[in-house]
Formats: C-alpha cells, sequence, structure tokens
C-alpha cells in the first residue's frame, strides 16, 4: 500500500464537492472492509480518498418514519443487527445479520458501503432488494432517488456517477409479509455466497398474493427474478409451483461460474432454494 | 478477580496435563515473533515475481524501479551471484536459486528483490519492474510429468544428503526426482491367483499449510559472522545450508527462532533464509522479508497426487496382493518432495499383511509451486487412496468393511511390507477404539428422506522419517534451578511444556520451574527439525539421557562433597559445599539416533526401516443433502496410538487440531490453478475451517499403550490424527447416498454431480 491524501469531510454535501469525476483514483472510503483489502492487492491505488465517517451523525443512524426505516448510509451493519427498530419492522434484516460476514466487518462495514461496492456476493443487497429499498443519492448537482432493483448494472458495477454518494435508504416495513433469505455456501461455513436467495410474500397461508424473489451471489449482480414472482404471484403453493418458480428464475438469472460452483451447479441450486426459501418463509422465516 | 495457581509440584511431572510454559505470553501478545521483529536499521524486501510458469529470461528492467524516492537498492540474480557464486540452495537437490536464474519454473516464483526502509515504497518500486520471458511449455499434472518431453529442469543436481538420490546426479531429459520402489514376493503370479481383482485411481489436490504467520526472515551479515532471526522449524539445517552457500564453517552462522505461529511444515528446510543472507550481504545492512498471506501460495504447499492402488484377493477376502503407483506432484524445486516419496511411499500398501507387494512412488517436477511436507509427511494421500479402496473392495464383495479389515490388518509381531516386524502398533486396538467411539454394532438410521445419513472409518499406519538424530543440554545453576537447552522448535504444539515434563520427571522437580531456552544455534545444540511427530520421540530421549547425565553428576557431587548415599541434600547446599558459595554448574547431555538398516536398493526392504510405528484411525457420520451436495459431518471420532500421554490435554488439542486441519483439506480447500496461474490466492477466495464447520460431535482420544522404545513410553502425535479423516468421510458418503468420490475436494458440487451420475442424469460440464 502506497501513501495517499486523506481528506475527512464533516458534512456530506463538501464530501460530494471533494470527489472527482475524472480522476479513479480519488475514492469515498467508509468501512472500508472492501476497499481496504483492494488496496493491499494493489488492486486499487488510491491519490486521494475522501473518509465518510465525520460526516453529519443523522447519516449514521436508523429511524422508524412513515411505515419504514430511514437507515444513514453510514449505518453499520452491527447497528442495524442491534436495532430494535428494525426487528420490528424488517425482521428479515436483523436475522441476515447473523450469518452476514462475521462481528469483525459488521463492527465497521456500513450499509453505504455495501451496497455502492456493487459486489454481488453480499447478503444486504438482496435482502433490501426484496423488502423494496430505495435510496438517496446526492452529488454537487442535487439529489436523486433510485429504487434498489434499478442501482445494480453489473458485476462490481451501479448507477452511481463518480460524484455520486448514497445518502440514506428507505426500507418499507415489512409488515405482515413473510420472509426468507437464505445464503449457500460451498466452500467454508463462513466463506462469500454461492447462492442468495431472498423472498418476501405477501401471502395468506400459502395463498401467494404477490412475491418478491432476489438472487445473487451465483449471479453478475443481485437481480429481482420477475418471472419467478410471476409464476408465484395469485397461486397457492405446492411442489408443482415451485418448481415452475425455480425453473422461471434458473431460466432469467444470468450466471457465472468461480471457485464456489460451476454454472450448471449454480442452477440446481437456484431451484432447490427458491423452494426452500418460499417454504421458510411461509413456515415463519425461522431460520 | 483474583486469580490463582495450584502451586508448582515435584514428582509424577509425565502424565501430567501441565498448561502450556508459554501460553501465558501468547494470549496477552508478548510472546516473540520474527514476524514483528524489527532490527535498527533495518531493510524491509518486497519481492517481483514470475508471471509465466515456465520461461527463460529475456530481460529483467529494474531501472523505473531504482528512481522510486527512498529504494536502498533492486537486487536480481546477477547481483547475488557476485557475493554467492552458486546461489542454489534445498534440502534433497541444490535446484533451487535464490532468485530466479536465466529461467523461470512457476508462476509465483521470486525474480527481483526491493529493499528500502519504508516497505510501501519497496512495494510500489517492485511493481515498476518489467521483465520479458521467452515463453517455454509448461507441465502441470504428476502423471503427464512422467511422460512428457517437457523439462523443468536441464540438469538434476542431488544434493548429496541422501544416499538414494546419488543415482540422478546430472541426469537429464526427466521430471523425476526420486522413483522409489518396494518388490516383496511376487504380485503378478498373486494376481493370477487372485479370486477378485480391484483398480482404482485416487487423486488429491493442491492445498497449503497457511500457518497464521507466514514466513518471515531477517539476516543482519557481518564479514565476521551473519545472524539470521527466521521463523523456521529446522534452524540446524538453515544454520548448515547457509554456511554451504558461504563456503564458511558453521560456528559464524546463527540461527535465532523465536515462537513460531505454526508451521505445519511450511518452515522446514531452507525457505527465506538464502534470500535474506544474500541481500543483507549485498546491502551491508539488517534486511527482512515476511511474507503476505497473499504470497504464501508461491511459497510451499502439500503435494498433489495420483494414486493407483490394484489389490488381489483371493475367496476368502485375504488381500494377497496389492500393487501401488504414487505420482507426487512436487512442483518447480524439490524441497522435501523426495523424502515424502519415499518415506511416505513405503508404506503406501497400508496397515494390512500382504505377501506381495510392488511399489512405485515418484517425486515429479512440474511448473507449479513448489510442495514439500505438510502435517502427515504425503501419508494422507496415501491413506486417502488405500481406506477408499479397502472399502470399495468390501462393498463390491459385499464384506463387512470391519470384517474385512480385521482378516487383513497387521498385527504385532508381523512383518510390514518393508520386512520391519510391526513392534507397538496397535492397529487393531485404536480400529476397535474408533467402532466402539462410533457405536458401530448398534443400528444405524439412514433416513430416506430428502437428506440421507451414512457412517464409515479409515485405519492406518506410518513409519517416522528415520534415522534421524537429537540432541539436548539440561543445565542445573548453583541456587539448584534447571535450565533445557533444545532445538525442537514450539510451534503451537507445546514441545516446550512436554519436554520441561520429561526433565522434571528425572530430576524431580515442578515443570513449572523449568527454563526452556529460545532456539539459538549459538545456544542450543543440534537437532534435526520439528518434522513428522519425530520431536517427542527423539529429543524427548535426548532430553531424557541429558536430565539423566545431569542427574547422575549430581549425585557424584553428592559423594564428592561427603555426603552419604540417599542424602536428600538440597542441591544449592551441594554446590555451596563444593565451590563455598553459590556457585558453578553441572551440565548434563543426551544425544538419540536410533538403529536403523537402510532400504536394500531395487526392493525397498529393511527389516529395521523405522525407529517407530504410528497409527490412528477415524470415523465419521454424515448428512448428505440430496438436492445439493452438501455434506454435513455430524459426528467425527479421532483415535490415535500415541504411546503413553506425556500430556493428555496437549495430546487431545493435537489430535482435534490435526483433525480439522484435514478436514479442510478433505471438504472444500482447493488451489484452483489455471495456466500455472493460482486464480484464488487469497484467504477471500481460499478458505479454512472456521468454528462453524466443527463437526456436531468431536470425540478425540487416544489408546492406552506403551512405546517400549519411547521416553516414557511416548511417541509423536501431532501430525497423526490428519490420516484417516479424508477416507473415512467418503466412506460414509458412500454409505449415505452411494456414491463413490476418488479425488478431493468432497466439496458439495463434486458430491451432487456423483448422485447425479449414478441416477443417470448427469449434470453438464459448464
Amino acid at each position: 500500500m502506497t501513501p495517499f491524501e486523506l481528506a475527512e469531510p464533516t458534512k456530506l454535501a463538501d464530501a460530494v464537492k471533494l470527489l472527482d469525476p475524472d480522476d479513479p483514483t480519488v475514492r469515498p472510503i467508509a468501512g472500508g472492509t472492501a476497499l481496504m483489502l483492494m488496496m493491499k492487492a494493489g488492486v486499487f491505488r488510491p491519490a486521494k480518498l475522501i473518509s465518510l465517517r465525520g460526516i453529519e451523525s443523522k447519516y449514521s443512524g436508523i429511524a422508524a418514519s412513515g411505515g419504514g426505516l430511514r437507515v444513514g448510509a453510514m449505518t453499520t451493519l452491527n447497528a442495524l443487527e442491534r436495532s430494535a427498530d428494525v426487528k420490528k419492522l424488517a425482521p428479515l434484516i436483523t436475522r441476515t445479520m447473523l450469518t452476514l460476514s462475521n462481528v469483525r466487518v459488521r463492527n465497521v462495514a456500513t450499509v453505504g458501503g455495501a451496497l455502492a461496492h456493487g459486489d454481488p456476493h453480499m447478503d444486504l443487497p438482496p435482502v433490501l432488494m426484496a423488502l423494496g429499498a430505495k435510496l438517496t443519492v446526492i452529488s454537487p448537482n442535487g439529489e436523486r432517488s433510485v429504487a434498489l432493483e434499478d442501482f445494480f448494472t453489473g458485476y462490481y458495477e451501479t448507477v452511481l456517477e463518480k460524484n455520486e454518494l448514497i445518502a440514506e435508504a428507505h426500507i418499507p416495513a415489512q409488515g405482515a409479509k413473510r420472509a426468507a433469505y437464505m445464503k449457500v455456501t460451498t466452500g467454508s461455513a463462513d466463506d462469500w455466497p454461492a447462492l442468495g436467495v431472498a423472498v418476501v410474500l405477501d401471502s395468506d397461508g400459502k395463498a401467494i398474493k404477490s412475491a418478491r424473489v432476489v438472487v445473487s451471489a451465483a449471479t453478475t449482480k443481485a437481480t429481482r427474478v420477475k418471472s419467478a414472482e410471476a409464476v408465484l404471484a395469485g397461486k397457492t403453493v405446492d411442489d408443482k409451483l415451485l418448481a415452475q418458480a425455480g425453473d422461471a428464475a434458473v431460466e432469467e438469472a444470468e450466471f457465472i461460474a468461480d471457485v464456489r460452483g460451476s454454472v450448471p451447479y449454480k442452477r440446481e441450486l437456484l431451484r432447490v432454494y427458491i423452494k426452500r426459501a418460499v417454504r421458510q418463509a411461509l413456515d415463519g422465516g425461522a431460520q | 478477580m483474583t486469580m490463582t495457581h495450584d502451586a508448582p509440584k515435584a514428582g509424577s511431572q509425565v502424565g501430567r496435563s501441565v498448561p502450556r510454559l508459554e501460553g501465558r505470553d501468547k494470549v496477552t501478545g508478548r510472546a516473540e515473533y520474527t514476524h514483528t521483529m524489527r532490527l535498527p536499521g533495518m531493510l524491509t524486501c518486497k519481492l517481483f515475481r514470475s508471471t509465466v510458469a515456465h520461461g527463460r529470461i529475456k530481460s529483467i528492467d529494474t531501472s523505473e524501479a531504482k528512481k522510486v524516492p527512498g529504494v536502498f537498492a533492486v537486487v536480481t540474480i546477477d547481483d547475488v551471484m557476485k557475493v554467492i557464486p552458486d546461489p542454489y540452495y534445498g534440502p534433497a537437490f541444490h535446484d533451487q536459486p535464490i532468485l530466479a536464474h536465466e529461467k523461470v519454473r512457476f508462476v509465483g516464483e521470486p525474480v527481483a528483490a526491493v529493499l528500502a526502509m519504508d516497505p510501501h515504497v519497496a512495494e510500489e518500486a517492485a511493481q515498476l519492474i518489467v521483465a520479458e520471458y521467452e515463453e517455454l511449455p509448461a507441465v502441470y499434472d504428476e502423471v503427464d510429468a512422467l511422460t512428457t518431453k517437457t523439462y523443468v529442469h536441464d540438469v538434476l543436481k542431488p544434493a548429496g544428503t541422501f544416499a538414494d538420490l546419488k543415482h540422478l546426479k546430472d541426469a537429464r531429459d526427466t521430471n523425476t526426482a526420486l522413483d522409489y520402489r518396494l518388490r516383496k514376493g511376487d504380485v503378478d503370479k498373486a494376481f493370477a491367483q487372485a479370486a477378485h481383482v480391484f483398480e482404482h485411481e485416487f487423486k488429491t489436490q493442491k492445498v497449503l499449510h497457511l500457518p497464521f504467520e507466514p514466513h518471515a526472515s531477517i539476516a543482519d551479515y557481518k564479514d565476521t559472522g551473519v545472524t539470521v532471526y527466521t521463523a523456521s522449524q529446522g534452524p540446524s539445517f538453515v544454520r548448515t545450508e547457509i554456511a554451504r552457500l558461504l563456503g564458511w564453517p558453521e560456528n559464524k552462522v546463527r540461527i535465532k527462532v523465536p515462537y513460531l505461529g505454526s508451521g505445519y511444515g511450511a518452515k522446514l528446510y531452507i525457505k527465506l533464509e538464502a534470500l535474506v543472507v544474500a541481500l543483507s550481504m549485498i546491502a551491508r545492512r539488517p534486511v527482512k522479508l515476511a511474507l503476505t498471506f497473499e504470497e504464501l501460495f508461491y511459497q510451499i504447499t502439500k503435494h498433489p497426487s495420483t494414486f493407483r492402488i490394484k489389490s488381489g484377493i483371493d475367496k476368502d477376502g485375504k488381500i494377497i496382493a496389492r500393487k501401488c503407483e504414487v505420482f507426487w506432484n512436487g512442483g518447480a524445486y524439490a524441497d522435501i518432495g523426495p523424502r515424502v516419496t519415499q518415506k511416505s511411499g513405503l508404506t503406501a500398501s497400508g496397515p494390512y499383511e500382504i505377501d506381495n507387494v510392488w511399489i512405485d512412488s515418484y517425486a515429479l517436477y512440474t511448473n507449479v509451486t513448489p510442495a514439500g511436507a505438510l502435517r502427515g509427511f504425503g501419508v494422507p494421500q496415501l491413506v486417502w487412496a488405500y481406506e477408499s479402496h479397502s472399502d470399495m473392495i468390501a462393498r463390491a464383495l459385499k464384506l463387512d468393511p470391519v470384517e474385512f479389515r480385521r482378516k487383513n490388518l497387521l498385527r504385532e509381531g508381523r512383518p510390514h511390507a518393508t520386512n520391519t516386524i510391526i513392534k507397538d502398533a496397535a492397529v487393531e486396538k485404536v480400529m476397535d477404539h474408533v467402532l466402539d467411539r462410533m457405536n458401530w454394532s448398534k443400528p444405524f438410521d439412514k433416513s430416506t428422506g430428502v437428506v440421507k445419513r451414512g457412517r464409515g472409518f479409515g485405519i492406518s499406519i506410518k513409519a517416522v522419517i528415520t534415522p534421524t538424530t537429537s540432541v539436548a543440554i539440561v543445565n542445573v545453576s548453583g541456587d539448584g534451578s534447571v535450565t533445557l537447552y533444545c532445538g525442537t522448535i514450539d510451534m503451537g504444539q507445546g514441545s516446550d511444556t512436554a519436554m520441561a515434563q520429561m526433565v522434571g520427571e528425572v530430576l524431580n522437580v515442578p515443570t513449572e520451574t523449568v527454563r526452556v531456552v529460545p532456539r539459538d544455534t549459538d545456544v542450543t545444540p543440534y537437532d534435526m527439525g520439528t518434522l513428522g511427530s519425530r520431536s517427542l520421540f527423539h529429543m524427548g530421549h535426548a532430553v531424557q539421557r541429558a536430565a539423566a547425565d545431569a542427574r547422575d553428576k549430581l549425585k557424584a557431587l553428592a559423594r564428592e562433597v561427603g555426603e552419604p548415599e540417599g542424602s536428600n541434600i538440597p542441591v544449592r547446599d551441594l554446590f555451596v559445599k563444593k565451590y563455598g558459595m553459590q556457585a558453578g554448574n553441572v551440565i548434563g547431555t543426551g544425544i538419540f539416533k536410533p538403529d536403523y538398516i537402510p532400504p536394500a536398493p531395487g526392493t525397498g526392504l529393511s527389516e529395521n526401516v523405522t525407529a517407530f510405528w504410528m497409527v490412528s484411525g477415524a470415523g465419521a457420520e454424515v448428512e448428505v443433502d440430496t438436492e445439493t451436495g452438501h455434506v454435513k459431518i455430524t459426528k467425527l471420532v479421532n483415535v490415535v496410538d500415541v504411546g503413553k500421554a506425556i500430556n493428555p490435554r496437549i495430546v487431545e488439542t493435537q489430535i482435534s487440531g490435526a483433525a480439522l486441519m484435514q478436514l479442510g483439506f478433505t471438504m472444500f480447500e482447493k488451489m484452483h490453478i489455471d495456466g500455472g496461474q493460482v486464480t484464488n490466492a487469497s484467504l477471500a477466495d481460499y478458505k479454512i475451517p472456521g468454528f462453524h464447520d466443527v463437526p456436531t460431535v468431536m470425540d478425540n482420544s487416544h489408546v492406552d499403550t506403551n512405546q517400549a522404545n519411547g521416553p516414557f513410553g511416548a511417541k509423536g502425535v501431532g501430525e497423526v490424527a490428519t490420516f484417516c479423516v479424508s477416507p473415512a468421510i467418503a466412506n460414509a458418503i458412500d454409505d449415505a447416498v452411494g456414491v463413490r468420490l476418488t479425488e478431493l475436494p468432497l466439496n458439495p458440487e463434486s458430491v451432487y454431480r456423483a448422485i447425479r451420475a449414478k441416477a443417470g442424469k448427469p449434470l453438464e460440464d459448464e
């Protein structure tokens, strides 16, 4: 790691002004759990890092508002894990945190960083996407709102411009919806997932009114599989329906092969885990 | 909070679970490690490494690197050869250049070194070096390496240390760094007579040690002598090899080794030491090289292997012939591969009494990271094959896997394949203990749902690396306090504690009062190395003898000063009587080298091939998810024969540590290599077991035995529990779902593909 300049603005508005859209060696840093690894590996050699640690405390807070959660981008995953509001309004997030990386990472990694990094292996993006989260994004030119399902554009790629930062995430309350996230590892138990499947179901017993189904890790980006959602919507769950939903998801998702599994294997995993995730959600979403 | 300690007691030191003597320093962060050590004026080295697997070096451009402010020097082999004209080193072959010389032979091979006070400066400069190569065809597979026309080395250069390598001197047009053979009886005739013949091939993958403290070495060279601080498992060998490279007597070379953040065989023989010595000679300042975790993937690994095993069985289920062909993928430099090939190869036929045995075991050069010893010295690769093979035969012949083994087991007093008579090897006792801990005779619910259950076991034997030498010194000071000087490296296995227990036992002092001197070749005497579970036996003998020598000298001193026989006078008073004040020393010395008969050329037979036998067994219960191939290990039983346990608690932790390490190698660890390039060379993509991977039930134990020729009836334990984990789990998977995996790791995709193939619906490749 070579020396670099470190800026520590105290306002988010100042932070976005310090970004330079034309210079890829200038980047923001939040928890640093991903960026530091890239720097240590020599993959990224910054000239200047903009630390977001000093910005206004409201961007590190969680507030229950308007039937949902407003989560500042600098909120740590640990704070998310321990928040009573999160547990009440979106218990799926609380459950997900138990198997998300490890306590050392959760203590410093942030919600904004986990999203902006665009790594398809992360656990938080599919969960927030299935819950229907929206992001507020700011730049020197003002702010805009982006639905998380429209946020990722490819492998480590997002819609963020080089002078934009995520300010906060808005997560609708889970309410009576049934939800589950299943992280599937093929190496050690604490490995990155080979597959992540998040489902949020508006249902009455086994009768599903509508469904949101998100696939991650096995794919180039966290992706809503709308064809699978369409299969489930308005139907009563049985083995045949779940098999159809799995087939639809496999048809729609764009898989990638890596050390965690081949594409044909990940397809089979998805078929199985769509089924298991829906069943787990209907059984109360207990992990 | 108050803390209480039991007051240390004299008497009965051996057999007591003494807490580790160094444990408090380690957990409070006060223990010394090379990785965190600094010397005044020290330069840091960062390496520029090869990006091609096999090539001739056309040019190395260091000009941009040299321009980086703060760079002290950029060094290539040309600079090294000005101070060390013949820059090749290694324990079996002098085949590894200090930096790449004329050729590169694997991706990651060090090509140039940058020195700077600031490691970040050195790292930045190293990235500015440019090398051009004429790429050559490369060989990666161990079986291909035997027949290909692509040769990793133009000419072989045996070190001369080992008699059985001498015939390879100046050999050309070969990748074979050792061809060990064993011939007993007439296998062809026996196969012709056999009622059944089974032939299977097994493979193991490339994995690595990943010590928590990566390799680190510091050299401080002066014309009057050189001191090397190094994370090494074998300082005596490092000293010999550095002295040879410099053309110096050994007493000008001082090797100091603090505690090690584990080793597992990665830090044996010579690793970074020759390079840092050369760099310190050039820089005339202390130089440190400490690897990152990512660089470990280019230092040393376990041997991948291919094992073709063929057995002839008579109508009664007796194995009458066994033919073993083992190919060891040694990587670009031999390291200790030839020793693995021979010393493990000789037990390739397993813990069975077979009249006709034919073994060929080949150490092969390939264009990948070199391979060496890893917690088992090759034996886990062999047991993986022969204990899977045992179950496959039993299954095919519809024999009970226990009874099939029992019919063939090597028993006390019977000849091993080498002709060495089995002594103090509790093979059957260990197997029975595994079965007992598994409740094997009770009904077992295999389940009929999506998740199927199964169980399996394995049994194994290993010969200790023989012959090797250990020397120890016990010093009794004028106040009666006792200090032990021995070269065994405590790398986490608790050897300091065990050795101190033996001293305490002989001299009747509490273990906790015995000082064990940190390893320093100026101070601690010769030891062959901390490897292959040899130390407790070999160094234990030397320590026992040194302590007994000191005890005898104290008795003589008592007689000399007129004490009556049986006097109980405090030791301090003895010295006062002798010297008129608290003064003087009593020095006891001990040397141990076991008897040994080298394997006969051509047949590999020897009536005394090992100082002792190691025995272990393992049993596994698994749950296999038939929809995904995931295997959950619900119970893992590990049983070893350690003779008498010197420290039962440490024995238990060595068993569990070894078994869990092998569990990672069994279930998921794998270096993925594409065109010679390791594609997952980081801890983000190469995972080792964590707490959540520990089996639901871990049942670790040792059987009650006595190693008659061992110190206090004891023998080694460090690696023994690795041997049977892989076949026990594969056998359990077969029991659960009826599929047989013959290649490690047994990861979910492999299991799932096998299930699909068995169902006649194979999954497409990509």
